[in-house]
């Protein structure tokens, strides 16, 4: 309490604090997973992703059944025993679908990171060199882009057989050409950016600029593009595997379980309903993650 | 009567780390043909208050109080004539914004469209209002466009935005701003983005129009020389209240506020040419969101008191309209004041 | 004559961006600096003023070597640098810094205020950890801020708060030259004052040499020793500050003195505005003789014809037909 006699003497210069900064103290990162946890669906998404990776990891450990084992019970009705059923061969399909979404999620995420570190080094350095050598590697990329990606696929496919190395492979190849663009966008933009410059100023060298002022920056956009990259390549990946171009017997994806289901999907619809349910499944929550994470990354809504 | 008139006028805005109290009971009225110069630093709450008036606040912005006096009908959101309705409080503004007020902005590029020629731009608002031919409101555009100065108007009516230079554009803005006779003109920093040249140019510009057409005008800048080059009477706001009030000699030659006295003297009105010449106000704005609950300029007073931290000054009048609000003044009143502010 | 070797020298230097280019005819060039000349001497500010395309930001950029000049010379003190490579000018970038405009653009906002300021000292590889820490600690107290704001981030920070972490980060690794790039223009103006004022004391502190640039000549006159004036990519005076503010010669010079409003209504009631007509042209159009003659109500007609060279005037430069 302040007392009477006090009221009009100086203040004490300690109390006056002129530069004191109300707001605690908070890192980008922490700021962005506190925008991204208000976001129900892509909070549900996350932990449903979670799941599905922890079960896929974990689940085949602690099945019974090895997912190449044949049983006697063939076409088995989805019970207790065995949670999908079993296929033709008497396979447990749980087991299986736990093994497709192992090379599913491989591909997708295996891919995506592949594609993001190469486009992001050849973008990074087209777009910060500038001049003819930009020029060049962007017609490089021009033409690497005009022949189809499934076209890659099936002539790697023809070399080292249909594994998921040649599928991966395949789709890497002209998968990256996106970010690349990307990025040469941004470090473009970034390069008349003040704090670039500032570095430039300092001597810092074009590694230091790169990897630490632009791609810092670049690093919002190019991470809502990898979480809509991870389900196109899964989908990819369950489509060549549908049309019968995928990793063959006895492994299993979630497109080739889909693939074999096929024939008998008006007697045992459940064969293909599993596996068909389990790529939406990992799809909605990969886009409702995209969705919070773009949400949760954009700048603008930072008050 | 007076042609503006507010009263208690506060403005909150919810963010995401609370409450932001953007305008604390803001009161003064502007006479018709007069030039208010409303003088602040970036948060001061200077925008949000004509803003508010306008009923353009941002959607977590809302009136929490006060009285928005036109021409003697209260035109706040929370006027006894709507009821609450929004929806017939926007029907209303729609009749006074850019007709009855008009407004002219910092940056004139935002507040064009740049897909449509400027004629039609200039003419969107005489036709709705005026309900006047095409042909009418396109005669009255090129008058307008000729007042504002831009030469060969003929010529440039049929022209887009990015076909003219910043100042061009700014008097463009001032032409939309006209069209429509407004009584008072709301300039919210409208010579802060151009020349220094061209900013004389159009201070000049807006004074003559002003004069001419008997408009008021409310000049809301950071710039003192732009206050003290067009203004009669300015209000010095910081963070969200006016701290001192007077006609222009007033502020400039009798300054009361501690806060006033520094922004003069960081110009260095009372200073000298040469290097160590100015004084400056140390420290940075208040964070809106954690004030204390005395006076908000104390972080940076170098006036202060102790009693200045925790309780509101009151506002003392000197002259018939020169008033300020600062401890100084009113301490034989302290007992008074610091009672209503505990109970 | 001065005993004193210039910090910089600036001689005859020209930067054109190419604006269109074309291949039958002539490629389009803006002229953004046009033949410039100057000196700067240990412990002096010079000014630079003028109105935005005027090309002083070029000059200050192509002074660093952010932009390749594309002609002429930048000798930092008796060593030519301007056609150094990277590698071979990283012994000369420590000695010269820069400071920008835009507080809120200059600063990585993904990193701490330690990390910003102490960049400069782990690039150039000064000091181990705990000793940058100690120091970045002991610029931040310099320029008025808090030790304890190192592990903040830009953005919890005003906009004059992080124009001083600005100036620690250009401080750290004791250059002597130092372009201040509109360093208080986009600031209220309680803190201009404080900016200017602590360029003041820095200066004085550390015998530092600034270039000090801005659009226009209030702020400048309380921080500069000379006064630099550009318009469209030219320099069209210089000389002592007062001699500048006090005995205008260049008629832009006068214009420009007389339209930046005075913050006293008195004066500003008294002064005699001299109206410039028109805005600055087009760049990559400029006139052909002197720059300035579409506006210039002195304009006689060999200022047509071909730009006016510099007249000196007991060291006070002017480029004008009326003083050749």
């Amino acid at each position: 309490m302040l007392a009477k006699a006090d009221y009009f003497k100086p203040i004490d210069p300690s109390l006056q604090n002129a530069e004191f900064i109300a707001v605690a103290p908070r890192g980008f990162w922490r700021d962005v997973w506190d925008r991204f946890k208000v976001n129900k669906r892509a909070l549900i998404g996350l932990i449903v992703l979670a799941v599905i990776v922890l079960a896929a990891v974990i689940g085949p450990v602690l099945s019974p059944y090895p997912y190449d084992g044949m049983g006697t019970e063939i076409n088995a009705k989805m019970s207790l025993k065995h949670w999908f059923g079993t296929d033709a061969l008497g396979r447990d399909l749980f087991t299986r679908s736990l093994y497709g979404v192992r090379i599913s999620l491989l591909v997708g995420f295996l891919t995506t990171f592949i594609n993001m570190v190469v486009g992001v080094i050849y973008g990074g350095i087209a777009g910060y060199v500038g001049g003819k050598t930009d020029m060049i590697m962007m017609r490089i990329v021009d033409v690497i882009y005009a022949i189809p990606s499934l076209l890659y696929v099936i002539l790697l496919m023809l070399i080292f057989g249909s594994n998921v190395g040649s599928i991966m492979l395949g789709m890497c190849i002209s998968g990256w050409i996106g970010t690349s663009r990307m990025m040469r966008t941004q470090v473009i933009a970034l390069k008349e950016r003040e704090f670039v410059l500032a570095a430039y100023t300092e001597g810092a060298s074009a590694r230091r600029i790169l990897l630490r002022h632009m791609l810092t920056n670049a690093l919002s956009p190019l991470l809502v593009q990898a979480t809509m990259a991870i389900p196109q390549a899964i989908f990819q990946e369950a489509f060549l595997s549908f049309i019968g171009m995928g990793i063959s017997a006895p492994q299993a994806s979630l497109g080739t379980l889909a693939q074999d289901a096929r024939m008998y999907m008006t007697v045992y619809p459940h064969q293909m309903f599993c596996p068909v349910s389990i790529i939406c499944i990992i799809i909605f929550a990969l886009n409702f993650i995209s969705e919070g994470l773009s949400e949760a990354l954009d700048p603008t809504r930072r008050h | 009567m007076a042609l503006l008139e507010i009263k208690n006028l506060s403005v909150d805005f919810k963010t995401r780390n609370g409450v932001v109290h953007a305008v604390r009971d803001v009161s003064y009225q502007i006479d018709t043909g007069q030039m208010l110069g409303i003088v602040g630093e970036s948060g001061s709450g200077k925008s949000v208050g004509m803003l508010a008036l306008m009923g353009l606040l941002a959607k977590n912005g809302s009136v929490v109080s006060g009285q928005m006096l036109f021409d003697g009908r209260d035109i706040s959101p929370l006027a006894e004539e709507f009821h609450g309705d929004m929806k017939a409080y926007e029907k209303a503004m729609e009749e006074i914004r850019g007709v009855k007020i008009g407004m002219i902005f910092q940056d004139p590029m935002t507040y064009l469209n740049p897909v449509l020629k400027i004629g039609t731009q200039i003419t969107e608002g005489i036709i709705k209002h005026d309900k006047c031919s095409k042909q009418e409101a396109k005669t009255r555009a090129i008058e307008l466009m000729k007042q504002v100065g831009i030469p060969s108007p003929e010529d440039r009516f049929d022209q887009y935005p990015f076909e003219f230079s910043g100042g061009m554009r700014q008097r463009i803005v001032i032409a939309i701003a006209l069209a429509c006779r407004p009584r008072l003109i709301i300039a919210d920093e409208p010579t802060t983005a151009l020349d220094v040249t061209v900013q004389a140019q159009i201070i000049d510009l807006l004074k003559e129009l002003a004069k001419e057409k008997n408009m008021a005008v409310i000049m809301i800048t950071h710039d003192l020389g732009v206050v003290s080059m067009m203004c009669e009477r300015v209000n010095i706001m910081y963070a969200g209240k006016i701290v001192e009030t007077g006609s222009l000699d007033e502020i400039f030659y009798e300054t009361k506020h501690p806060y006033t006295k520094g922004l003069l003297d960081s110009v260095g009105t009372h200073a000298g040419t040469g290097r160590q010449s100015l004084l400056s106000i140390p420290g940075t704005p208040p964070d809106l969101l954690k004030l204390h609950s005395g006076c908000a300029f104390m972080p940076r007073c170098r006036e202060a008191m102790n009693i200045c931290r925790d309780y509101q000054p009151a506002e003392v009048c000197f002259g018939a309209d020169h008033c300020a609000s600062c401890w100084h003044f009113c301490k034989d009143r302290a007992d008074e004041i610091v009672k209503a502010q505990e109970g | 004559m001065r005993e004193q070797e210039p910090v910089i020298k600036v001689r005859h230097l020209k930067k054109y961006f190419m604006a269109n280019r074309h291949i039958l005819k002539p490629s389009d060039y803006v002229k953004a600096v046009d033949d410039v000349s100057l000196e700067i001497y240990p412990g002096e500010t010079v000014g630079l003023v003028g109105e935005s395309g005027c090309g002083k930001s070029t000059l200050a950029r192509s002074i660093i070597r952010i932009y390749e000049p594309t002609a002429g010379e930048v000798i930092y003190k008796g060593a030519d640098i301007t056609h150094l490579s990277n590698a071979k000018l990283r012994q000369y970038r420590n000695k010269m810094q820069m400071i920008f405009q835009d507080p809120y653009a200059s600063l990585n906002p993904r990193y701490t205020v330690g990390e910003i300021i102490g960049e400069p000292m782990e690039i150039y590889r000064m000091y181990d950890k705990a000793g940058r820490e100690a120091k970045v600690q002991e610029l931040l107290e310099l320029v008025g801020l808090k030790p304890d704001h190192i592990s903040r981030y830009p953005h919890e920070f005003s906009g004059g708060q992080r124009q001083r972490i600005g100036i620690a980060r250009t401080l750290a690794l004791d250059p002597d030259f130092i372009i201040c790039d509109e360093p208080i223009s986009a600031l209220d103006v309680s803190i201009q004052a404080q900016i200017i004022n602590l360029l003041e004391k820095l200066q004085d502190e550390r015998k530092l040499t600034y270039l000090f640039i801005a659009h226009d000549l209030t702020m400048v006159k309380h921080i500069s020793h000379k006064i630099g004036v550009m318009y469209l990519g030219h320099l069209v005076e210089f000389g002592d500050a007062d001699e500048v503010y006090s005995n205008p010669l260049h008629p832009y010079t006068r214009a420009l003195l007389s339209a930046a409003p005075i913050a006293d209504p008195k004066k500003a009631r008294e002064s005699k505005r001299i109206k410039l007509e028109g805005e600055v042209p087009s760049p990559i159009h400029a006139p052909e003789g002197c720059p300035f003659c579409t506006r210039c109500a002195e304009c006689r007609p060999e200022c047509r014809i071909t730009p006016p060279i510099m007249a000196n005037q007991d060291g006070h430069k002017v480029a004008c037909f009326k003083y050749v």
